[in-house]
């Protein structure tokens, strides 16, 4: 995979009701997929997971077949130092090259000395492009399913 | 090359047939009075005797039966044969209120299965025909009248009543099945779980199906057609009448034959209960001039729909209805505007959404709301909430637009609502319980 290509993430629908999630947890489990970064947005009625799994194919298909609504969308994965101040050089960078956000989430990396975020963006090119400018490791799905 | 079941009845003159309906008539209305107190305690109060009633021109002088006479005269009160001459009873699901027991003798049983062969021919069926009845069988009508009309034709009769949805599919293809009968909402699902379990069209042999015994629209008939492969006819009737076949589709597709030689239609005004020129939109009253035991005069249906008599290209001269625009139980009153759940089918399928849904309707702080539950289509669903709530907002601005009040529309997983092998549940009306 060359290296710039970017990052799969699945989102997944809930319902605003018990049990939603466990529902997902409990077939991703059996088809033996591990969960390498999650967030969970929520609205009054509704939520959205999302994942970034080991086995982006089988994981989407596995939770598709189960009747769920889930789409997969490319993103951006990046790794940066565990210092102050690491984040908001990378918004600065971003936000300087016109980049608007979607939203973006941590996660914890391989080492323990730095620390990764999925980042949604609209234009994931010009996203990549200024982040490369800016000096700013991108993660391979292929680098996130050896975490 | 159109087939009938009886062709002399149902291609009769108007003159023919009218003259068969006033010796009818007159007929059944001596025997009812002689026979049931209650109706003849209502004419009486009315200053009608049987000798007024010549013919259907005297029709209008009769008073009405409704749902509530039935519930007082329950369970006896409106029987006009010895209950040694009656074979069977048949009832209504009785979700509101009390029940309805309709009775039959053996000439009842038949001149409804008559009926329902009227209709299984109109629909193509002959003695070839492989007939799948998935309405269910018991006290509801559905089951008995199609089967036993299906038996009339002489066709092999599966006799599925409902459920079990896999086994109906794996039925239909063993044993090649041509003709369907059940629920337009069962009808779908059936569709549903056929391509669900990885079948299409190909590996069926459906070619009609007749659905009828609840609300459904133009959208849904187009929907059900193609996920079936099959040209789908409507089939109207009540318990209160004998059950389906009082009237049914042809190949036109564009109305339903009343078997008037049986149950003669009036329209009337549901306020003020004045007959209305052909044509009106108003509400059914069906008279039986037939049956035996339980006859029911000038019975009010609270269906709202047209009467026509344009002539029809089948060659059937039997007066036509209109789809019921909505049983009026079903018309929801909110924030004083009058809403069919059939209007917020038809925009749920014309944007491209299933059709089961669930309306829900309450009162908050003395205004009432509508919020109605529909499954998201999986190709729409977007990682971004910003992009669902749009979904949400454009589908209750087309609602909106159709009805005239704002719902709010809430998107929930691919099929996640009940699917329902009878009559569906689409409406809870929670106003009910404050009240």
């Amino acid at each position: 995979m060359p290296s710039n290509s970017p990052v799969r993430q699945i989102s997944v629908f809930m319902d605003n009701k018990p049990n939603q999630l466990a529902g997902v947890m409990s077939i991703l489990k059996e088809s033996g997929v591990n969960i390498r970064a999650l967030s969970l947005a929520d609205t009054k009625d509704f939520g959205i997971l999302r994942i970034i799994v080991n086995d982006t194919d089988r994981a989407c298909e596995t939770v598709k077949s189960a009747g769920y609504a889930a789409a997969v969308t490319p993103v951006i994965a990046i790794s940066i130092p565990d210092s102050p101040g690491q984040l908001s050089r990378v918004l600065d960078i971003l936000g300087g090259d016109g980049v608007n956000l979607e939203y973006l989430y941590a996660f914890t990396g391989a080492s323990d000395r730095s620390v990764s975020f999925v980042i949604r963006v609209d234009d994931i090119a010009a996203a990549s492009e200024s982040l490369n400018k800016g000096g700013i490791i991108q993660l391979t799905e292929n680098d996130i399913s050896e975490m | 090359m159109e087939r009938y079941w009886n062709e002399e009845i149902e291609c009769a003159s108007r003159e023919d047939m009218k003259k068969l309906q006033d010796e009818r008539l007159a007929a059944q209305v001596k025997h009812v009075y002689e026979n049931v107190k209650y109706y003849r305690d209502l004419m009486d109060e009315k200053g009608v005797k049987p000798e007024d009633i010549k013919s259907t021109d005297d029709l209008h002088k009769l008073p009405f039966l409704s749902k509530a006479d039935l519930r007082d005269a329950y369970p006896y009160g409106l029987l006009a044969k010895p209950l040694s001459e009656c074979v069977r009873i048949q009832s209504t699901s009785g979700t509101t209120g009390r029940r309805v027991v309709a009775f039959y003798t053996q000439h009842d049983i038949d001149l409804w299965e008559d009926c329902c062969a009227r209709a299984i021919t109109a629909a193509g069926g002959t003695n070839e025909d492989v007939c799948q009845v998935c309405y269910g069988y018991g006290l509801f009508t559905g089951g008995p009248g199609l089967n036993g009309g299906s038996h009339k034709v002489g066709c092999l009769t599966l006799p599925m009543s409902s459920g079990n949805t896999e086994r109906q599919i794996q039925f239909m293809r063993d044993l090649g099945s041509t003709i369907l009968c059940c629920t337009p909402s069962y009808a779908a699902y059936i569709g549903e779980t056929l391509h669900d379990m990885g079948y299409t069209t190909d590996d069926i042999k459906l070619r009609a199906g007749i659905f009828g015994a609840e609300p459904w629209t133009e959208e849904m008939r187009h929907s059900i057609e193609k996920s079936l492969g099959i040209k789908a006819y409507d089939i109207y009737g009540l318990t209160e009448t004998s059950g389906p076949g009082v009237s049914f589709e042809c190949s036109e597709q564009t109305g339903m034959h009343i078997n008037e030689d049986h149950f003669i239609p009036e329209i009337i005004d549901p306020e003020t209960g004045e007959v209305l020129p052909e044509g009106s939109v108003g509400e059914l009253v069906f008279t039986s001039i037939t049956k035996e035991a339980f006859p029911l005069l000038r019975y009010r249906t609270r269906d709202l729909c047209v009467l026509s008599r344009k002539k029809c290209s089948c060659g059937r001269t039997l007066i036509k209805m209109t789809k019921p625009m909505g049983r009026s139980d079903d018309m929801l009153i909110i924030r004083g505007v009058n809403v069919f759940p059939s209007q917020i089918e038809t925009v749920l399928i014309e944007q491209g959404y299933s059709p089961n849904y669930l309306i829900e309707v309450d009162r908050m702080n003395n205004t009432d709301t509508l919020d109605i539950s529909v499954e998201m289509n999986p190709d729409q669903f977007s990682d971004k909430v910003g992009d669902i709530q749009d979904l949400e907002k454009s589908l209750a601005g087309a609602i909106k637009t159709m009805l005239g009040i704002n719902p709010k529309v809430h998107l929930v997983s691919p099929k996640s609502i009940t699917r329902s092998e009878g009559k569906a549940v689409r409406v809870i009306d929670k106003r009910k319980l404050h009240d």
